[in-house]
């Protein structure tokens, strides 16, 4: 997605995201690691951010699609800003998450459960309510207690809407939804 | 110009003093932001990480009903996301054409895309601004918070220097306010793991409250719905977590510049915040008696 005009966004599979990724920037990468010192979230992480492109370099599929930084990486993209070889790793990481779900290998599972919930609120109704949102995440992952003492407080601040707002143009929007899943299951 | 304001789904509820601010500020300074009718959310960080083609689609139907006006921003992370998508399907013919198969029509990417920060410096102008103080925050120590999503990536933003941004400060500087020198203006506060991944915010978030302080800010002021939940709704928490006490209140700059304008604090939503500014407002001088009766 953050990726130049270069790099087409499917099909993907494994080995187009790494030919895609080597045709850019990828076999650029020299380890200089300027991406995991500037990376607010690389400590403590399975799998470091410049660890991630040399996997990548070195084809290593199963390492990378079931490691937890992939769910951990905020897209924050000061790695790609300050990349003296211009390697695109958000971009990457949004394809590894991608493949990792199709391929099953989820290793933090919640943010992908949260971000299915979340674009099934927009398919539904346009926009997203919060407070649904909430409630179907913690149902889903069991997370009951979460946050739950700062509800009064926030619903007494006025930030949460109690009832949703229905946008027009559902038909459509579930076309959307649609049309946008079959491309991506014909893709090879 | 001509606009049509897109508030996105975070103004319409933890962020509806923004959407409020937001509304004083721009009547004020006579500036015609009518709401893109029936807009729909453009997908967020959802939509990237799980299909890249939805992440372009719902931007671009949004961008394909502003009919030639620029669409003008808030939230950092809708600006985000309807820039690049408009880099994207402007730039790649493969990907203009599976978003006009998803949407059922085409759509070639050239709706211009401004966050209000950008019409205040390009269109209104700070000298605009400084002319309609008339209750300069003087005295006020301002940490102005960036964040990730109007810098990065640079080459596709062109908002500011993504190392040292200067525009808020500017805005800050206009209010009559001071900004401070820091370091973390453009660190990440977590964003969207607020929810799912609460622990890697708590740290983030804990640092750029600390960077605020040490630096002698009263308050920090920011410019995206997330950075100011996370650093507001979250400080209780990372203060019981850290047993030290930040006590800085996280304004929009829509709020600090409406309250510069003289505008009434209940158009600016200040009662909203989670961290009470108005002690510190109170001591700084800078909240009038309407201000104090309105509370």
């Amino acid at each position: 997605m953050t990726s130049g005009a270069d790099t087409p966004v499917y099909p993907l599979t494994f080995d187009t995201l790494l030919q895609e990724l080597d045709g850019a920037t990828l076999s650029g990468c020299f380890q200089c690691q300027k991406c995991t010192s500037g990376c607010p979230v690389a400590t403590g992480a399975d799998v470091k951010p410049h660890e991630i492109i040399r996997l990548a370099q070195l084809g290593a599929r199963q390492e990378l699609l079931s490691s937890r930084f992939i769910w951990e990486c905020t897209s924050c993209g000061t790695c790609a800003a300050r990349c003296p070889q211009g390697v695109d790793l958000p971009a990457a990481i949004d394809a590894l998450r991608r493949l990792s779900r199709d391929g099953g290998f989820v290793a933090e599972p919640a943010v992908a459960i949260f971000n299915d919930i979340f674009l099934d609120t927009v398919r539904q109704l346009g926009r997203v309510h919060e407070l649904a949102l909430m409630a179907a995440f913690k149902l889903r992952t069991r997370r009951l207690a979460q946050d739950v003492g700062k509800l009064p407080m926030m619903l007494r601040k006025g930030k949460f809407a109690l009832m949703p707002r229905l946008v027009p143009g559902r038909a459509e929007r579930q076309r959307l939804f649609h049309r946008a899943r079959k491309q991506e299951e014909e893709t090879p | 110009m001509s606009y049509v304001f897109y508030p996105g789904c975070s103004l319409e509820s933890t962020a509806k003093e923004y959407a409020l601010s937001t509304m004083a500020v721009c009547a004020a300074l006579g500036l015609n932001m009518p709401e893109l009718p029936d807009w729909t959310c453009c997908g967020s960080t959802a939509a990237h990480q799980t299909d890249a083609l939805l992440a372009l689609a719902l931007p671009a139907k949004n961008l394909a009903a502003a009919a030639g006006n620029t669409v003008a921003v808030a939230c950092a992370a809708c600006y985000s996301r309807l820039k690049l998508a408009n880099h994207e399907i402007a730039g790649d013919t493969q990907s203009r054409a599976r978003v006009a198969d998803a949407l059922g029509a085409d759509y070639d990417g050239s709706t211009p895309v401004k966050h209000l920060l950008e019409i205040l410096r390009d269109d209104v102008g700070f000298d605009a601004v400084d002319k309609r103080v008339s209750k300069p925050l003087s005295g006020l120590r301002v940490a102005a918070y960036y964040g990730c999503l109007l810098l990065r990536p640079p080459s596709i933003m062109r908002f500011d220097d993504a190392e040292n941004p200067r525009l808020l400060d500017d805005v800050v500087a206009a209010t009559g306010a001071q900004p401070v020198d820091w370091p973390a203006k453009t660190d990440c506060c977590g964003a969207s793991y607020s929810i799912t991944k609460t622990e890697i915010v708590l740290r983030l978030s804990r640092g750029i409250l600390a960077a605020a302080r040490d630096a002698g800010a009263d308050c920090i002021v920011a410019a995206c719905p997330l950075c100011q939940l996370n650093l507001d709704m979250r400080q209780r928490d990372i203060e019981k977590k850290q047993h030290e006490r930040f006590g800085l209140p996280v304004f929009y700059f829509t709020q600090l510049l409406g309250l510069a304008l003289g505008l009434p604090s209940r158009d600016l939503g200040l009662r909203s915040l989670l961290v009470d500014p108005l002690p510190l407002l109170s001591k700084k001088g800078l909240m009038s008696t309407e201000t104090a009766v309105a509370r």
